[in-house]
């Protein structure tokens, strides 16, 4: 058990120690803003840390207004979600100029219900169009593992801000593998649920057919705990699922038995450096699992998820594009202009195609439970970083550090990522695929893992 | 194959040009280059899924439901 006012606290024991009256919400908040303090000129990870506020609410707790399972918890959201009386960056300059939040989004006001303390928003990529955590207006995101590498984008702050110790928790979002990459990246649990399982309302958008929204943290118990308080249907976004909840907490450590766990071949077998393959075998190996699938034409619905993912998040930010264009991070400008270029006739082939790819990859889920494959190509290219080898050949960074991720937010499968931390090396994650709505199994996976040594995410 | 066309290499540069002066996006100069070179990783990127046959009953979902 950790001191629950040090940088290794988690969130379980944090909540566990202010539920017990072993220290004061106040006291937590404290530690927490001392240590964000330390760590910004190195990790740069906040672009808005909300001190008053986070005093003002853990008083409120010392005084006994709120209860509930992650009472006294300090997260930090990225900074496209809604923060009342901020606006909503969604990693921009041009967002600035825009309203301020009236009220916080679904998810905050969320896990404030169950007794957690907002302390500020989260560096991000610009507009979520990112692999890498990178920002020309804000400064890059420093991953802790190794300041000079990226923490992995376009949630760079949540990783960032979560392997520094600066808090617990943090949410993220992820339309192509933004929770995925940097969890990976950075050495941290993410959760990427089900796609509608988790209220988007309160967030800025980028790509509506794919926005998912999720923790990161340095516990299964986290990432469980975090998720069972933000599940719920919720009018204000359309796609939130009403299927009733599924609390994963008090599963989580039912363990793996009966649980088919395969792992995935062909695509996700190759195109990656050593290291990916390698902590998919440890992953694999720890937890019995022989059998190889196929989530067939999965190079295609990569594709797929580029096509829609350039010409929807385009489509959104042309009138930008066409009134601000020098106030975009040119990293993000030229690619989302050529997105407005591109044929229609793509995005339709790419949306048919989803529902075919869909309805094979299920077909998957009839002979395993759990689906094993890479996070990341590779562990955290250095920051500035244009290019990478990858199997041999050289390709983008950018476009690349996600060819394992797009093919399953494609169609919205929920996957817990585990981080393998290396001595000597940099981390990398594997992911842990399951079919909709079942992400308890997913997390009894991950929770296994680590409860095994073999997965863990201790702060930098 | 869907599109037995895809060998063809196309004026992207022009495409740039003509396709944004459709949509009203002016394109600055020191932007240019780099919009084109997009385009032409989007059209390598793109290639899997142009190259597939779907069939003619296969529609989008309206309603996404993973």
């Amino acid at each position: 058990m950790s001191d629950p006012l040090s940088k290794s606290a988690t969130a379980t024991e944090i909540a566990a120690a202010v539920r017990s009256g072993k220290v004061k919400a106040a006291a937590v908040i404290d530690a927490t803003l001392k240590r964000i303090a330390a760590s910004e000129p190195t990790i740069n990870a906040f672009t808005d840390v909300v001190a008053e506020r986070a005093i003002k609410r853990a008083a409120e707790i010392d005084a006994g207004s709120h209860r509930g399972p992650l009472i006294g918890v300090p997260f930090a959201v990225k900074n496209l979600f809604d923060i009342a009386g901020l606006p909503t960056r969604a990693g921009s300059k041009i967002n600035i100029d825009g309203p301020k939040a009236a009220r916080d989004g679904a998810l905050v006001r969320k896990l404030e219900a169950a007794g957690a303390i907002l302390v500020g928003g989260l560096n991000m990529g610009e507009y979520a169009y990112d692999f890498t955590g990178e920002n020309v207006h804000y400064g890059p995101s420093r991953n802790p593992r190794d300041t000079t590498r990226m923490s992995g984008g376009s949630s760079g702050g949540s990783g960032a801000a979560v392997a520094a110790g600066e808090v617990p928790l943090a949410l993220g979002s992820d339309t192509n593998g933004s929770i995925r990459v940097p969890s990976s990246l950075c050495g941290l649990f993410g959760l990427k649920p089900t796609y509608g399982r988790l209220s988007r309302a309160g967030s800025f958008p980028f790509v509506d057919a794919f926005d998912h929204l999720g923790p990161i943290a340095r516990s299964t118990e986290d990432l469980a705990l975090s998720f069972d308080a933000m599940q719920g249907w919720d009018a204000d976004d359309p796609v939130c699922t009403d299927r009733p909840a599924d609390p994963t907490s008090l599963r989580l450590m039912e363990g793996i038995d009966g649980l088919r766990i395969a792992i995935a071949g062909d695509y996700f077998a190759k195109g990656g450096e050593p290291e990916a393959f390698e902590a998919v075998a440890t992953v694999a190996k720890a937890l019995g699992a022989t059998k190889t699938v196929v989530l067939p034409e999965a190079a295609a619905a990569r594709a797929a998820a580029y096509v829609i993912t350039a010409i929807e998040g385009a489509q959104l930010h042309l009138p930008r594009l066409k009134a601000r264009p020098q106030d975009f991070d040119p990293d993000t400008r030229e690619r989302f202009m050529a997105g407005a270029l591109l044929p229609g006739s793509w995005y339709v082939k790419a949306q048919r195609f989803r529902r075919h790819y869909r309805a094979n990859v299920l077909k998957v889920f009839d002979q395993a439970d759990i689906v094993l494959a890479p996070a990341t190509p590779c562990t955290a290219p250095k920051l500035g970083q244009v290019m990478m080898k990858l199997g041999g050949v050289d390709l983008p960074v950018r476009a690349n550090l996600g060819l394992f991720t797009q093919p399953i937010s494609f169609i919205g499968l929920p996957v817990v990522v585990a981080p393998l931390q290396r001595p000597g090396g940099l981390p990398i994650g594997v992911q842990i695929i399951a079919k909709p709505y079942n992400e308890q199994a997913a997390l009894r996976v991950a929770a296994f893992l680590e409860k095994q040594g073999a997965a863990s995410a201790p702060p930098a | 194959m869907a599109d037995d066309k895809l060998d063809d290499k196309p004026d992207v540069a022009r495409l740039v040009d003509e396709a944004a002066k459709a949509i009203g996006l002016a394109i600055a100069p020191e932007y240019r280059a780099n919009v084109i070179l997009n385009v032409e990783r989007s059209l390598v990127i793109a290639r899997p899924l142009l190259e597939i046959d779907l069939d003619d009953e296969l529609t989008p979902g309206p309603v996404f439901q993973p």
